[in-house]
């Protein structure tokens, strides 16, 4: 007769084990997969199909770092691109949440427009931003090009994402990119920021303007210290975002003049799909998981550890 | 109706200790009541009996059957929540059904069952409502409907009145009452509220830091508590407590505080005999003192101390009376129209048949 | 105060206004091209409105795009179902039921939300191949269901855990076990969980690209997201069509967000770890 408890943890138990299994088989054990490829010499085919594994090591990484032109170029992309899209997620965040705070009347029309590009796709973005990008030629001016001609603003023109100026390792085609990307997610970041604020409490800002503070000291002196921890969660959440990008890049600009825009997702999927050096592609992908799980495992732990306080 | 045996029980979560060899047999049809502030183990041993928490070590039989493995339901008990529990999306009438469907009792018998439950709680009218449609008071009801409905061994009760308003509190006090005596179950109730468990249990259980500090008839703990925890933890305003040094003097003992010294009944002094000299401690209960004014019978001269009124709480039926006397504030219990004002001093009286001395170290009360 | 609060309101306004029109900048470009006849089309009047409104561009997009967009479809629906029944009941399980290990399992799973799916994108392929899913929009709806189940456990967990555990006692001393209290008790009034799992999935999943292009090949096959790449990519259709394209691909999502908004917003703040 098996105890009843005994029961009850095998049915909980047994509830949850197709999705361990699954997690287990479809995370964790191909990310084991995709490593043991990374190490492998299976950059054709041809060697693919024969299945015969031969280990070399961390090659294919000290390649990827250390001899080939075109990773580190995209990491340094990744980390310009992550800096300003921060900036501009959080920065455009905090302030459409405090416009949006004071409570006037038909803000939950604006909410709405500054949320809504969070439910269209990456590729339409991606789109419809290399329209508005494109610089076309200094005679026939196309897209925002155009528009500034139109309202007589020429000095503003510019190559956009086919410009190959950087300042140092920083490529400054990226940014119609941040601009893109920010205009995408900057509601996620506004909508936390908003939530945020509105848990105040009102009493604690009243005080604050009984003591005699103006509004940007209640700003900095008190709003945001509390929504700090909700900003940081933020950035780790489009951080990790940021160093995946894909759709959008993908389908906004593709590596760009020069690899000026290109990003490491980009790469991965060229290598892979289109010239089938599988291992080298494997441990680009490594490289990205390693560079996410920086950020993700320490945010996983702490959320963890805040919940077992409760 | 069944009795229930707690033998040697223990209930450890990681390094705390919750409860501690608990040993505690009740009878059957017995109003049992687990009193103690919060985090003293009252709550842990309840849910032990339930089965929502498995025992470290120890017994716990209901009825003859030894249950420790047996799963809540089918322990045969009914539980009423602190904050309810009802099912939020059923009906009262399925709220209070749901038991009773589980186990395939026939819908016309359940109907039965369910009215007659409801008429006797006064919520005969409210079978249709959900929960959000109640008041707390109503919900409370539904909450013991669903447990008389399923006509336990035992009932066992979670703070049941907490989430009240005082005034219903009272009136719900009554009714539990009222229905224990009709329904006879035997009832473990569990309480922070040192004047719900005075009035309602047959036999109530102190507990602290997940030890049981005493067991007996309120009337008994309150007159004989067993150590100071509980002389300080039932009475309400509580128990003024002084250190005094046990002396002998005229053929008789005293309790010497600083300033005075109170004599000790005869009766009481053979207990005493090792405290000669010895420092200890003093217990008084606010009703046990009196002013010179209002005290109506013959007292001792050496019964009373002087002392200086810090603030008087007028309750209308009586007047609570802090009073300075030796850097300690003591509470007495007067007469409501006694004339005394703040900063005044007064001489108070005290009624030496009924004070309570406790040893120093082991807080054991001596008498 | 040196303004008078009503000049600040207009400030507030003038400002709120400005930020919309940047967010609405790419809706009106797609609008405006999409909405021109193929013979107004063309770079030089990008930013100028219709003369007349025309068709066209829809139809033609439509005729080209309409397989793949029930192709979406086909994948959204049973993939959302999937996981969010599978998400349901692991919710439940996580956060009334722990068992040992629960907690440490749970952020375990959680982890396989945020990897970078080009990690496992080489073993996934050669796994659907030998089970012959590879290029086929069942393939894509395994795919979604598997790597959907964190964020949907995650979703249910927080929803469930604002019930009480008390209701849960309660049903079990009144004699219900582990799966009779989810249908009896719990499932009731899911209703909520769900409607934030649905429109979440609904949109992530339709709007997906890298696994939709990598999984199908054939563009018979492929969902909206990757038709479209490819049909702005091409040289030879119209602008009108390609931006009618953009417009079809983001509808559904779109339209679910603006009837059910607020269900989405709570999906985003359940979605984000608390903390």
């Amino acid at each position: 007769m098996i105890k009843e408890r005994t029961k009850e943890k095998l049915i909980s138990i047994g509830l949850v084990s197709p999705t361990v299994l699954a997690i287990g088989i479809f995370v964790y054990g191909f990310i084991g997969w995709t490593i043991k490829l990374s190490f492998s010499d299976w950059n054709t085919f041809a060697k693919l199909l024969k299945g015969k594994f031969k280990f070399v090591g961390l090659s294919n990484y000290i390649k990827l770092l250390f001899q080939d032109p075109r990773f580190p170029s995209d990491l340094w992309n990744t980390l310009f691109f992550t800096i300003l899209f921060l900036l501009g997620c959080v920065t455009l965040g905090i302030i459409l949440a405090l416009l949006l705070d004071r409570g006037l009347k038909g803000s939950i029309i604006f909410q709405n427009i500054y949320l809504f590009p969070m439910a269209v796709a990456f590729v339409v973005t991606g789109t419809a931003w290399r329209w508005i990008f494109a610089p076309g030629i200094s005679a026939y001016p196309q897209g925002i090009n155009l528009l500034f001609s139109k309202l007589g603003l020429d000095a503003l023109r510019w190559r956009w994402f086919v410009s190959i100026e950087h300042i140092g390792p920083f490529n400054l085609a990226l940014i119609p990119v941040v601009i893109a990307a920010t205009w995408q997610l900057s509601g996620y970041t506004m909508a936390m920021c908003l939530a945020g604020l509105r848990g105040i409490p009102s009493q604690l800002i009243e005080a604050a303007q009984v003591d005699g503070a103006s509004g940007w000291q209640v700003f900095w002196g008190v709003k945001f210290p509390l929504l700090r921890p909700i900003i940081l969660s933020a950035m780790i959440i489009l951080g990790h975002i940021s160093l995946k990008i894909f759709d959008l890049v993908f389908s906004m600009t593709g590596s760009g003049p020069n690899l000026a825009v290109d990003v490491p997702a980009l790469y991965m999927f060229e290598t892979t799909f289109e010239r089938l050096r599988y291992a080298r592609g494997a441990a680009i992908a490594i490289i990205m998981l390693i560079m996410v799980s920086f950020i993700i495992i320490p945010y996983l732990i702490s959320s963890m550890k805040r919940e077992a306080k409760k | 109706m069944a009795e229930v045996r707690l033998k040697d029980v223990n209930k450890t979560f990681g390094k705390v200790v919750a409860v501690k060899d608990f040993n505690l047999d009740i009878g059957d049809g017995e109003f049992i009541i687990l009193v103690g502030p919060s985090g003293c183990g009252k709550t842990t041993t309840l849910r032990s009996i339930a089965g929502l928490e498995e025992v470290t070590a120890g017994e716990i039989y209901i009825g003859d059957r030894l249950v420790n493995d047996v799963p809540p339901k089918n322990r045969d008990i009914a539980m009423v929540f602190q904050n309810y529990a009802l099912y939020p999306h059923m009906n009262v009438y399925k709220n209070m059904s749901f038991g009773l469907r589980l186990r395939k009792v026939p819908r016309p018998e359940i109907d039965k069952i369910v009215r007659r439950t409801a008429d006797l709680l006064g919520i005969g009218e409210l079978l249709d409502r959900k929960p959000k449609e109640l008041s707390g008071g109503q919900r409370q009801r539904v909450a013991l409907g669903r447990a008389i409905v399923r006509d336990p061994h035992v009932f066992l009760f979670d703070e049941p009145l907490s989430n009240l308003d005082a005034k219903l509190r009272i009136t719900m006090r009554a009714e539990l009452l009222d229905l224990h005596q009709r329904l006879k179950t035997t009832a473990i109730y569990v309480t922070h509220d040192q004047l719900e468990a005075m009035t309602m249990g047959d036999r109530i259980v102190v507990m602290n830091e997940g030890l049981i500090q005493q067991v007996d008839t309120p009337q008994k703990v309150y007159d004989h508590p067993i150590n100071r925890y509980v002389a300080g933890f039932i009475g309400s305003p509580s128990m003024n407590f002084l250190p005094c040094t046990i002396v002998k003097g005229n053929g008789d003992l005293y309790a010497a505080c600083k300033s005075y010294k109170l004599r000790i009944p005869q009766d009481k002094t053979k207990s005493l005999r090792d405290y000669i000299g010895k420092e200890a401690i003093l217990g008084i209960r606010p009703e046990h003192i009196d002013t010179k004014d209002t005290i109506t019978r013959k007292y001792d001269p050496e019964s009373v101390f002087q002392a200086s009124v810090w603030v008087i709480e007028p309750l209308g039926s009586e007047k609570l009376v802090h009073i300075k006397s030796e850097e300690r504030i003591l509470v007495a219990r007067l007469d409501p129209h006694v004339d005394l004002k703040p900063g005044q001093m007064a001489e108070f009286i005290v009624k030496t048949d009924f004070i309570h001395i406790f040893d120093k170290e082991t807080e054991k009360t001596i008498f | 105060m040196n303004t008078s609060p009503r000049a600040n309101k207009i400030t507030l306004y003038i400002v709120m206004v400005v930020f919309a029109l940047f967010f609405l900048l790419p809706l009106y470009v797609l609008f405006a091209t999409a909405l021109k006849s193929f013979s107004e089309v063309s770079a030089s009047r990008m930013w100028n409105l219709p003369t007349i409104i025309s068709g066209e561009g829809f139809a033609k997009a439509l005729e080209k795009l309409l397989p793949n967009l029930l192709n979406s479809f086909y994948l959204v629906i049973p993939a959302t179902a999937f996981s969010a029944i599978l998400g349901s009941l692991n919710g439940y399980i996580f956060s009334k039921w722990k068992f040992k290990g629960s907690d440490i399992i749970f952020p375990i799973i959680l982890f396989g939300m945020f990897i970078p799916y080009q990690s496992i994108l080489p073993p996934l392929v050669r796994f659907l191949m030998s089970i012959k899913l590879y290029n086929s929009i069942p393939g894509l709806i395994l795919t979604h269901t598997v790597y959907g189940l964190p964020i949907t456990t995650l979703i249910f967990r927080t929803y469930y855990t604002e019930v009480p555990t008390e209701v849960v006692e309660a049903a079990s001393i009144d004699g219900a076990g582990i799966l009779g209290t989810y249908w009896r008790v719990l499932f009731p009034i899911s209703l909520p969980g769900f409607v934030v799992v649905i429109i979440w999935q609904f949109t992530n999943i339709w709007n997906e690209f890298l696994f939709a292009i990598v999984i199908t090949s054939s563009p018979a096959k492929q969902p909206i997201t990757v038709a479209l790449v490819n049909l702005a990519g091409s040289q030879i259709v119209e602008w009108n069509a390609q931006m009618a394209g953009a417009l079809l691909a983001a509808l559904p999502p779109v339209l679910i967000y603006i009837l059910l908004g607020r269900y989405f917003l709570r999906g985003l703040l359940a979605g984000s770890v608390k903390g």
